[in-house]
C-alpha cells in the first residue's frame, strides 16, 4: 500500500529523566522531498532523527516511516533507511570495501550483488582509489563520503542526514553537497539536520527550524526568510561600547524615514524607500532590517552618522533564526 | 548517560575554583607537578577503590583458604617446607601470593589506564595544558600506582599476620618488596604501552605471553627448582620470582646466600629505575611533540597527514570529475534483493542474520594480526605445564576415592588438573570475549551501534557475538586438547565429548558475561569480575579436590557454575558418569537461557533508549 508522505510525526516527545529535549513536534516529510531540521547545538534535533531510525523510544506521541511504527519495526524500517550519524562510526577493523560490503551483510544482502553494489558505490564517493585502504588512513572529508556510500547500500528510499558537513572544510563540503544534490535528483528523500543556515539553503526543499526541543517556523528557505525577515541586511560596527545606544539612534531616525506601507517586498525597487523593518543588537556588531539596505545606508550617512564599517547584504535563514528566538544560530 | 562520564575530569572541569587561586595553583603544580598528577589519578581510582580496598582484604584470606589449606592437604602439611625453612606449605607461598597479586594488579594498572590516557580518553593531553610537564604525567601515574600497591601489601599483609601466616616480624617489610615486584614488572611494560598508538590486541597478547608465564615459572606455588632446568632459567628472569624469594626472606627467614639477596633487591630496583627512565622518555617524546589543539588534540603528525589526505583527496576528485558527467556516478536503482527482516513476533529483536555479526568477526580477526588469536591457545597449556611439571613432584598422587570417581586407586595429578584446567580456559576465553572485547565494542568502537542502524535487531547481534567467542573458543579447546592427547592424559572418545563440553561452557559463561557487560559503564568495573572469577577458580575443585573443606563450604563452591563445568570435564575424561552429570547439565541449560534473556532484554534497552 503506497503511502503518500515518507515520514509523519505527531506530538513528538522525547524526555530524558526531567528534560525534554524534543517537546511535542509534528512535521511530515514528503517523498521525494529534501527536509531539513535547522536548529542549533542541543535543540533536538539529533534526538528526533534516532526516534525516526528506531534507535530511540519516543516519551510520546505518534510516529510513521514508510508507513510502518519504528518502536513496533525496528530492522523492517531500518531496511528502508539510510542512516547517516552525526559522528561518522566506522568499521576501523576493516578496509573501506569491507566497511561497505559488511554493512550490506548487516542487511542481509547476498555478497556476490554487494560486490557489484560496492563498486559503484566507491565510485559514488569517490574514493574507487582508497578502496583497500584501511579507514584510518582516510580524511575527514572521505570519511563523511565513506559513511554516506555506506548507508546507500541497501538503496534506502529515505536518507537521514545528522549534520552532514559539520567539521569538514569548505573544499571536502562542496564536493559532499555536490553528491547530496545527485541524491536528490535520483528521487531519494533527504532529511537532514544543520546548524549551517547556508546549508539548508542549499540542499532543502522545506525546513522546519527548531530550538530548545519546539518548532519555531515551518516552510521553503525563500518562504521564511519572506515571511520572517526583510529582503536585506545592513552590518554596521560602531565599536563595541557604542553599539547599544546606536541602535536607539538608528531605529528612531530610520523609522521616521519614508516608508511605504510594506516594509518588506514592495519597497525593493524604490530608491527612496528604506523599508526599515527593526535593529538587532549583536555583541559586536548591529544588523539594521530592511528592504533596502542601500537606501538605509545612505540615510545614515546623511545623519552623520558614521559606522567604522559597514555591509549590505541579503537576508539568510541565519536572520530568521534571529527574528523567531533572539539568539544567532552558531555560537 | 554513557557518554557523560566518559568525558568527566572532575580537576579539569572544576567550575569552582577561582581564577586567582590558578595562578598560584599553577606555580605550585610546576614544582610538585608528579604529586599533583598523583592525587588526580588516584582522585579517579577513588571511585573503584572500593573494589581495591575489597580485593585487598579478600585476596589474601582467599589465598590461605584455596592454596594454603586446599591445596596444602594435597602437599602435606610441614615436613617438606622444613628445608625452606617454613613450617607449613601455608607459610612457604603466602610471601609469594602477596608478591604475585600486586604483579597482577600492576599488568592491569599498566596497561589500560595508560592507553585510555593517551588515546581513548586522551587525559594526559589535558594535563598537558595545565604546566605540567611530561615526564611529571608520567611519574605522577607511577606514584598513585604505587600508593595502590602499597595500600594494597599493607592490608595482605595484615591479613597474613592475623592468620599465623607469617613468623617474622620483618614480614612488614614484603610491602616494600612487593611493591618494588610490582613495579618492576608493571614499568617495562607501561613504557611499551605509552608508545602505542592503537590497542589492536597488545593489551592480551602481554596479558597471555608476559605476566602470565612470569607468574606461573615464578617459583609461587613450589620452588623453582621443582621444575626442569630450562623453565627456571624463565623464573631467573621474572621479577615476581625475585621478590617472592625476597618475600620469603623476609617473611620467615628462607635460607639465601646474601650475595643472592643482593641480586634480588639490585635485579628489582634496576629495572624498576631504568623502566621509570624509559617511560619518562617515552612520555616526553610522545606529549612534547604534540601540543594541546583546543577541543579536538592530535598529534601533529596526524594533522599534517590528514591536511595532506584531504589535498590529495581533492586533486584526485578534481581529476575525475571531467570524463564523469556522463556516467554521473549516482547510484542507479537496481533489482535490489530481499532485505532481511521478519514480520509477526519479536519482529523488532531477531532479524535471521546471526550470519552477517559473525562474519564480520571472521574478517576483522582475519585483519588483526593470527598471534593474538593464537595466543589463547598457551594459556592453558602454561597453566598445565606450571602445575603439572612443578607440583607433581609434592604429590603422589590423588586418591580418586576422595575426588568422587568411582573406580578407585589413585590417578596422577597432571591427569586430575588436565581436565579441570581445560573448563578453566573455556570460561576464561568466553569471559573475556564477551567482557572486555564486548565492552570495547560497546563502547569505545561503538560497533553495535553501527549494527543497530542496519535492519540487524538486538538478538542478531548478541548472538552473533556469541557464536563468534564459541568459534574462538573452540579453537583454543581443540589446541589444549591436541597436547592432551600427545601427552596421554585422555583418550580420544573423551577428547571428542570434551570439546563439546568445552563449547556448552563456554556458552553458559558467554551468554552471562554479555549480560553483565551491557550494565558496565567504565573499565574499572571489570575488576569486579575479576573478583568474582578468581575465587570460583580457587574454589571449583580445579587444583584439590573440595572434600577438604567443611560441608558448608562444599555446598558453596558447589553452587558456583564453574564446579560444575570442571566435575562435569572429569566425568567425561575418567569415563565416570551418575546422576550428578545431568544436574551439571541442566545447571548450563538454565545459565545460558537466563544470560541469552537478560542479554537481549539489556541489548534492547541500551540501543532503543
Ligand atoms: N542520552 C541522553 N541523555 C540525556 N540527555 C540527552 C541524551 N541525548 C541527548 N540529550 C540532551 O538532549 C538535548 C538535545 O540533544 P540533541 O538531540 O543531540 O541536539 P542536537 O542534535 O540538536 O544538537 C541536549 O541538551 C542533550 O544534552
Ligand atoms: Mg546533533
Amino acid at each position: 500500500m503506497p503511502v503518500e508522505h515518507a515520514i509523519r510525526a505527531t506530538g513528538l516527545t522525547k524526555r530524558y529523566g526531567d528534560f525534554t529535549a524534543v517537546d511535542g513536534i509534528d512535521f511530515t516529510v514528503n517523498r521525494g522531498e529534501s527536509f531539513g531540521l535547522l536548529g542549533p547545538n542541543g535543540a533536538g534535533k539529533s534526538t528526533t532523527m534516532r526516534m525516526i531510525a528506531a534507535v530511540a523510544s519516543r516519551s510520546a506521541g505518534t510516529m510513521s516511516v514508510a508507513g510502518l511504527d519504528p518502536e513496533q519495526n525496528g530492522p523492517e524500517v531500518r531496511a528502508r533507511l539510510g542512516v547517516i550519524p552525526q559522528q561518522d562510526n566506522l568499521d576501523e577493523e576493516l578496509s573501506v570495501r569491507e566497511n561497505i560490503i559488511m554493512y550490506g551483510r548487516y542487511f542481509g544482502l547476498p555478497r556476490r550483488w554487494l560486490n557489484a553494489k560496492t563498486e559503484e558505490l566507491l565510485e559514488f564517493a569517490q574514493l574507487t582509489h582508497k578502496a583497500t585502504a584501511r579507514v584510518e588512513d582516510l580524511s575527514g572529508g572521505m570519511k563523511r563520503r565513506l559513511t554516506i556510500a555506506r548507508a546507500l547500500v541497501n538503496e534506502p528510499e529515505i536518507l537521514l542526514l545528522d549534520e552532514p558537513t559539520t567539521g569538514l572544510d569548505p573544499q571536502a563540503r562542496h564536493i559532499l553537497w555536490d553528491r547530496l544534490f545527485r541524491l536528490r535528483e535520483s528521487g531519494t528523500t533527504l532529511v537532514l539536520t544543520t546548524h549551517h543556515m547556508d546549508e539548508a539553503e542549499q540542499l532543502c526543499e522545506r525546513l522546519i527550524v527548531v530550538d530548545q526541543g519546539r518548532i519555531m517556523a515551518e516552510g521553503s528557505p525563500a518562504g521564511l526568510i519572506r515571511d520572517h525577515s526583510t529582503r536585506e541586511v545592513l552590518e554596521l560596527r560602531f565599536g563595541l561600547d557604542r553599539n547599544q545606544e546606536q541602535a536607539q539612534q538608528l531605529t528612531t531616525l530610520l523609522s521616521s524615514a519614508p516608508a511605504p506601507s510594506n516594509g518588506r517586498a514592495s519597497s525593493s525597487g524604490s530608491a527612496s524607500g528604506v523599508g526599515f523593518s527593526h535593529v538587532e543588537v549583536l555583541p559586536d556588531r548591529l544588523l539594521v532590517y530592511a528592504g533596502s539596505a542601500e537606501s538605509a545606508l545612505e540615510q545614515i550617512h546623511a545623519a552623520g552618522l558614521r559606522p567604522m564599517t559597514s555591509l549590505v547584504r541579503r537576508s539568510s535563514l541565519e536572520d530568521v533564526f534571529l527574528r523567531l528566538t533572539g539568539r544567532t544560530l552558531v555560537d | 548517560m554513557s557518554t557523560e562520564h566518559l568525558t568527566r575530569d572532575p580537576e579539569l572541569q572544576d567550575p569552582d575554583s577561582p581564577a586567582a587561586d590558578k595562578v598560584t595553583m599553577a606555580g605550585r603544580a610546576r614544582r610538585f607537578g608528579a604529586l599533583h598528577q598523583a592525587e588526580r589519578t588516584l582522585r579517579s581510582m577513588r571511585a573503584y577503590g572500593t573494589v581495591i580496598l575489597f580485593s585487598s582484604v579478600s585476596q589474601p584470606i582467599m589465598y590461605i583458604l584455596a592454596m594454603g589449606l586446599g591445596l596444602g592437604v594435597l602437599v602435606g602439611e610441614g615436613g617438606d617446607f622444613a628445608e625452606y625453612g617454613a613450617s607449613s606449605y601455608l607459610m612457604y607461598i603466602a610471601p609469594a601470593i602477596l608478591a604475585s597479586t600486586v604483579a597482577m594488579a600492576a599488568g592491569i594498572e599498566f596497561t589500560f589506564p595508560v592507553m585510555e590516557g593517551f588515546k581513548w580518553r586522551r587525559l594526559y593531553y589535558g594535563a598537558q595544558a595545565s604546566p605540567l610537564s611530561p615526564g611529571q604525567i608520567a611519574s605522577g601515574h607511577i606514584l598513585a600506582v604505587s600508593v595502590r600497591f602499597g595500600v594494597h601489601a599493607a592490608i595482605f599483609t595484615g591479613v597474613l599476620y592475623l592468620f599465623g601466616a607469617i613468623s617474622s616480624p620483618l614480614g612488614v617489610l614484603m610491602i616494600a618488596s612487593a611493591m618494588l615486584g610490582g613495579l618492576a614488572i608493571g614499568l617495562p611494560i607501561m613504557a611499551y604501552v605509552s608508545t602505542l598508538r592503537d590497542e589492536k590486541g597488545q593489551m592480551s597478547l602481554i596479558q597471555r605471553f608476559v605476566i602470565m608465564p612470569l607468574f606461573l615459572f615464578s617459583g609461587t606455588f613450589y620452588p623453582l627448582t621443582n621444575l626442569p632446568g630450562f623453565l627456571q632459567v624463565l623464573g631467573w628472569f621474572s621479577p615476581i620470582w625475585h621478590a617472592n624469594e625476597l618475600g620469603r626472606v623476609l617473611a620467615f627467614g628462607h635460607p639465601t646466600p646474601a650475595w643472592l639477596i643482593l641480586v634480588h633487591v639490585l635485579y628489582l630496583l634496576g629495572i624498576t629505575i631504568l623502566a621509570w627512565l624509559a617511560t619518562v622518555r617515552v612520555f616526553t617524546r610522545r606529549l612534547g611533540l604534540e601540543e594541546w589543539r583546543g577541543r579536538t588534540p592530535g598529534a601533529k603528525a596526524d594533522a599534517r597527514r590528514q591536511e595532506r589526505l584531504a589535498v590529495k583527496d581533492a586533486s584526485d576528485v578534481a581529476r575525475s570529475v571531467p570524463g564523469e558527467t556522463s556516467s554521473a556516478a549516482t547510484p542507479v536503482r537496481s533489482e535490489l534483493p530481499r532485505i532481511s527482516f521478519r514480520r509477526g513476533f519479536g519482529a523488532n529483536y531477531y532479524s535471521g542474520n546471526i550470519r552477517a555479526v559473525f562474519g564480520r568477526g571472521l574478517t576483522a580477526i582475519r585483519n588483526n594480526r593470527g598471534v593474538i588469536f593464537l595466543s589463547g591457545l598457551l594459556e592453558p597449556v602454561l597453566f598445565l605445564t606450571s602445575f603439572g611439571l612443578g607440583i607433581s613432584p609434592m604429590i603422589a598422587g590423588v586418591d580418586a576415592e576422595q575426588v568422587g570417581l568411582s573406580g578407585g586407586g589413585t590417578i596422577s595429578y597432571a591427569a586430575f588438573i588436565a581436565p579441570a584446567l581445560l573448563a578453566v580456559s573455556a570460561m576464561n576465553g568466553a569471559i573475556f570475549d564477551s567482557t572486555w572485547n564486548v565492552f570495547f565494542k560497546l563502547k569505545i568502537t561503538k560497533l553495535y551501534r553501527t549494527m543497530m542502524s542496519t535492519s540487524l535487531g538486538p538478538v542478531d547481534v548478541a548472538v552473533g557475538e556469541i557464536c563468534l567467542a564459541l568459534f574462538r573458543g573452540g579453537l583454543y579447546a581443540l589446541g589444549f586438547l591436541g597436547v592432551l592427547l600427545v601427552g596421554g592424559l585422555v583418550d580420544p572418545l573423551a577428547a571428542v565429548l570434551m570439546w563439546c563440553t568445552a563449547l556448552f561452557v563456554a556458552l553458559g559463561f558467554a551468554s552471562i558475561g554479555m549480560a553483565v557487560t551491557s550494565f558496565m559503564t567504565r573499565f574499572q568495573q571489570m575488576d569486579w569480575m575479576m573478583m568474582v572469577l578468581m575465587p570460583m577458580f580457587l574454589f571449583s575443585a580445579t587444583l584439590f579436590p573440595i572434600s577438604v573443606y567443611p560441608a558448608g563450604v562444599q555446598a558453596f563452591i558447589q553452587a558456583l557454575p564453574l564446579w560444575h563445568a570442571v566435575e562435569l570435564m572429569r566425568d567425561i575424561a575418567f569415563w565416570d558418569f551418575s546422576g550428578l552429570t545431568l544436574v551439571h547439565i541442566s545447571y548450563y541449560l538454565v545459565m545460558i537461557v537466563a544470560g541469552l534473556a537478560l542479554t537481549t532484554y539489556r541489548m534492547k534497552k541500551l540501543f532503543l533508549r
